[in-house]
């Protein structure tokens, strides 16, 4: 299959106008924008399922900042995602091998990949796999979003073996930049932030797991809000316990003190809450340990 | 004589591949397969029984909130728990009575319009819609002859082409359209409005085991409150609408015709717990058009699952609490991941519609009078057929039942904070696991009955089984040849051009699949024992 291969000038100048569309601020380092009006061809993005539950999907899709209407509209084009798309069965498979073949997309995996045996997770005639490796061939970046993709996630333990992008990559001697953005769900704003920079032609630090620094840099016992109670040994044991409301989790299982994500600041659902805000202990979903080496949840 | 693969059956939760034969223009023979495994539920085993929840919860990134409601409840039976709070109760109905709200809107505008609708007609749309003239110009530069190189249309296109079930009209494809994008929207208000009580959304943390995490504030209730009519408005008036007008326009024939009609065997668990023991939407097994069992006590002990045609270890089936998984990717006349679950060893659909025929065969329960289960049985009595369309009234009217009760389960909430400030919301009595225990849990789901079997020995997870939704829906034929409801509402399916077999898509989906859900793994080997079910 031929390749079709952007010079980093022609993606510059499909994916600039699109941040500007979402009236994103941030400028590039280093870069010159290009001043333009909206774009006639907007950046593809291949989406490719594994061994996942769709909550990956379903968290990129539950955020008003950017506009979803506006990312499907002006900004990517959303070549193949299985949830989403119109076509089904040929359709959708011819729209696969055409955006393959297109190349300089931006992959998206979400969910793990089995390796016990292809037949775990056949999907048009292929394991997925083998799909994988044909359209990383030609990608401009991969983005392993959620903790499946990104570590293994809960399947990795699970008989069929489900491995995480950098071992399929590694297995397969492809060298091939790409990005963890785990989470279980992963944050829509660590996704968002990511593809944009990426589309905007920002340098993007990544931290010893591909996970960007912008929002894994810091641990979430850092910015906790109940470090105080930490502190001064205010321990929550009794969920009842009106007087305890606002104590640490720790005596709950509470991985924040080894889990980088910046849930503290951002919250979630548009700010409305987060696991620790509800008194629910951060599960450490981030971390490449998340979950077998982490459990159990709910206590130490 | 043609047999047609569609793989990937797309726009649904999961993996789906979908084999069907066609002779004469109608499908005469179906396989659907789930083509997907993880191992989910062999990984609990040896793990603290109150991960269960948080674990389970992840089979599914969009019925979020549902496996952990029921694994919580199971585990709570295994360790003791006989009643839960009041305040958790209302509690898990608010935080997955949300989850529903999300979920059905989604799934007809997200996930199923699109089979409806003939986009390429926004070709001639001369209005000023922003949003349409944006998706107009998609359209036609991928439309255009020779498709004019670069521009997509992805998602909206390619597709399969239009057929006399689309709707044709300019006017009425624009409106539809801008309630899809305004769906987009809604769905997203809609996980904020769970993750209030839930902590977030997906895969809420405000439900574990023994009851929920966090009593609100009477701020929260109140912000809670907004974003629920701003979702009521939305359901009432633009979702509900909707499907009723697309079910009694453009798709009327379709409706009414035998399109999708299964066997027409309904079961459901009973769904949200109300104060006296009862469901809002109430439990029942109907059989040859017979109520032949309405408590969760009738139904349990005659749950089997069949793994004949599963890729599984042929003695691996039988009771939930007894059925063990072991994979067997090379076994003859095997097709599916999926087992086939099977209530007094007959396939049984579930879902809205199970629902909805349940509520009708219970006059005497509350939900029979609810005015939108009067207007689903005015569709029957006009000559609706119990097939696609009929799937997409049940989930839209049910949807208007769990409104007004979400409503009034609010209220009961903050009647409760306002005069207990402390009122409980956890069994802390029973949080730390005991050495042994059995337990299991039903609820209804947004796509049906669910149910969680588990058992805890040395304190830890023994045994964990799930049957799922879809594993019902999307079950492969038993031992007795008897296909799955999926495979029987296929029967019969017109598909006049092979090349385009659009039909099959509105069968399936009419069902609103959940596959990551439908194939699981699980079980342990010991005698069946009796249960208390949890609420």
């Amino acid at each position: 299959m031929k390749a079709k291969v952007f010079t980093r000038r022609q993606f510059l100048k499909l994916s600039v106008s699109a941040a500007a569309t979402l009236g994103l601020s941030r400028l590039p380092m280093g870069e010159k924008l290009f001043a333009q009006s909206t774009p006639s061809k907007k950046p593809a993005v291949i989406w490719l399922e594994g061994q996942d539950c769709a909550g990956c999907t379903e968290s990129v899709f539950s955020c008003l900042t950017p506009d979803l209407r506006s990312v499907l509209l002006d900004v990517i084009d959303i070549r193949y995602h299985e949830t989403v798309m119109a076509g089904t069965g040929a359709p959708a498979e011819s729209a696969l091998d055409a955006a393959i073949a297109d190349g300089g997309y931006v992959l998206v995996v979400e969910g793990s990949i089995p390796i016990a045996d292809p037949r775990y997770l056949m999907v048009g005639g292929q394991s997925v796999e083998t799909t994988f490796v044909e359209a990383a061939a030609n990608a401009a970046v991969i983005l392993a979003v959620g903790s499946c993709a990104a570590f293994g996630g809960i399947p990795r333990i699970g008989i069929p073996q489900g491995k995480p992008v950098s071992y399929i990559l590694s297995s397969h001697s492809i060298s091939k930049t790409y990005i963890n953005l785990p989470g279980c769900p992963l944050h829509p704003t660590w996704f968002f932030d990511t593809v944009l920079d990426f589309l905007a032609g920002n340098s993007i630090s990544l931290d010893s797991s591909k996970r960007p620094l912008t929002h894994y840099g810091s641990k979430i016992h850092t910015n906790c809000p109940r470090r105080t109670s930490n502190s001064s040994k205010k321990f929550l044991s009794d969920w009842n316990a009106a007087s305890q409301q606002g104590f640490c989790l720790y005596n709950k299982g509470c991985k924040g003190k080894e889990t980088y994500a910046d849930c503290p600041s951002l919250k979630w659902n548009d700010g409305v809450n987060w696991c620790i805000g509800n008194n629910a202990p951060c599960s450490g979903c981030t971390e490449s340990k998340f979950y077998d080496q982490l459990s159990p949840i709910y206590s130490r | 004589m043609a047999t047609i693969t569609i793989d990937p059956l797309t726009r649904i939760e999961g993996h789906l591949k979908v084999d069907v034969t066609v002779e004469n223009g109608v499908v005469t023979d179906a396989k659907v397969v789930g083509t997907m495994a993880r191992g989910i539920e062999q990984l609990l085993t040896g793990k603290d029984p109150r991960d269960a929840s948080f674990v389970t919860e992840r089979i599914c990134g969009v019925c979020f909130g549902s496996h952990g409601w029921v694994s919580s409840l199971a585990v709570e039976t295994a360790q003791g728990t006989t009643q839960l709070p009041t305040a958790a109760r209302l509690l898990r109905n608010l935080i997955v009575g949300a989850c529903w709200l999300h979920d059905h809107p989604l799934h007809f505008y997200l996930l199923s319009a699109l089979d409806y609708l003939n986009l390429g007609i926004l070709t001639n749309y001369t209005g000023s819609d922003t949003n349409i003239l944006k998706l107009k110009n998609l359209v036609s530069a991928e439309l255009n002859n020779p498709p004019i190189e670069g521009e997509y249309a992805g998602p909206f296109l390619p597709t399969y082409a239009a057929d006399s079930y689309c709707v044709n009209t300019l006017d009425s494809v624009v409106l539809y359209v801008q309630h899809y994008l305004d769906a987009l929207q809604m769905q997203v208000k809609a996980k904020k409005l769970s993750a209030i009580f839930g902590g977030k959304q997906p895969h809420q943390s405000g439900i574990i085991t023994g009851g929920v995490t966090k009593l609100p504030s009477l701020d929260q209730v109140s912000q809670f409150r907004t974003l629920l009519n701003e979702q009521i408005t939305f359901i009432n008036n633009i979702y509900v609408n909707d499907v009723i007008n697309l079910g009694t326009g453009p798709l009327y024939t379709l409706g009414t015709s035998n399109v999708g009609v299964g066997y027409q065997n309904y079961l459901s668990f009973g769904g949200f717990p109300e104060s006296d023991g009862s469901f809002l939407y109430p439990e029942g097994a109907i059989i040859n058009g017979v109520l032949n069992a309405s408590s969760r006590t009738a139904i349990e002990p005659n749950i089997t699952e069949d793994v004949t045609k599963a890729w599984y270890v042929s003695t691996t089936g039988g009771h939930p609490s007894l059925t063990t998984q072991q994979f067997d990717l090379n076994k003859t006349g095997a097709y599916t991941f999926v087992k086939a679950p099977r209530f007094n060893n007959q396939p049984m659909e579930v879902g809205p519609l199970a629902r909805m025929m349940v509520a009708l065969k219970r006059p005497s329960h509350p939900a029979y009078n609810h005015q939108a289960v009067q207007a689903f049985e005015d569709y029957v009595n006009q000559g609706f057929q119990a097939g696609a369309v009929a799937r997409h009234l049940a989930r839209a009217l049910e949807t208007q039942v769990l409104c007004d009760a979400m409503v009034r389960w609010l209220n009961e909430l903050e009647s409760l904070i306002q005069s207990n400030p402390s009122t409980p919301i956890h069994d802390t009595a029973h949080w730390t696991p005991p050495t042994t225990g059995q337990g299991y849990g039903m609820i209804e789901a947004p796509r049906g009955a669910l149910g969680h079997w588990v058992r805890i020995a040395s304190s830890k997870i023994n045994r964990y089984a799930c049957v799922v939704p879809s594993t019902w829906n999307s079950s492969p034929m038993d031992s007795s040849g008897v296909r799955g409801p999926y495979e029987k509402a296929l029967i019969g399916c017109p598909v006049p051009d092979i090349n385009n077999p659009i039909n099959v898509g509105r069968v399936i989906r009419s069902f609103d699949p959940c596959l990551a859900c439908a194939v699981h793994i699980l079980t342990p080997n010991g005698p069946v024992k009796k249960f208390i079910i949890n609420r």
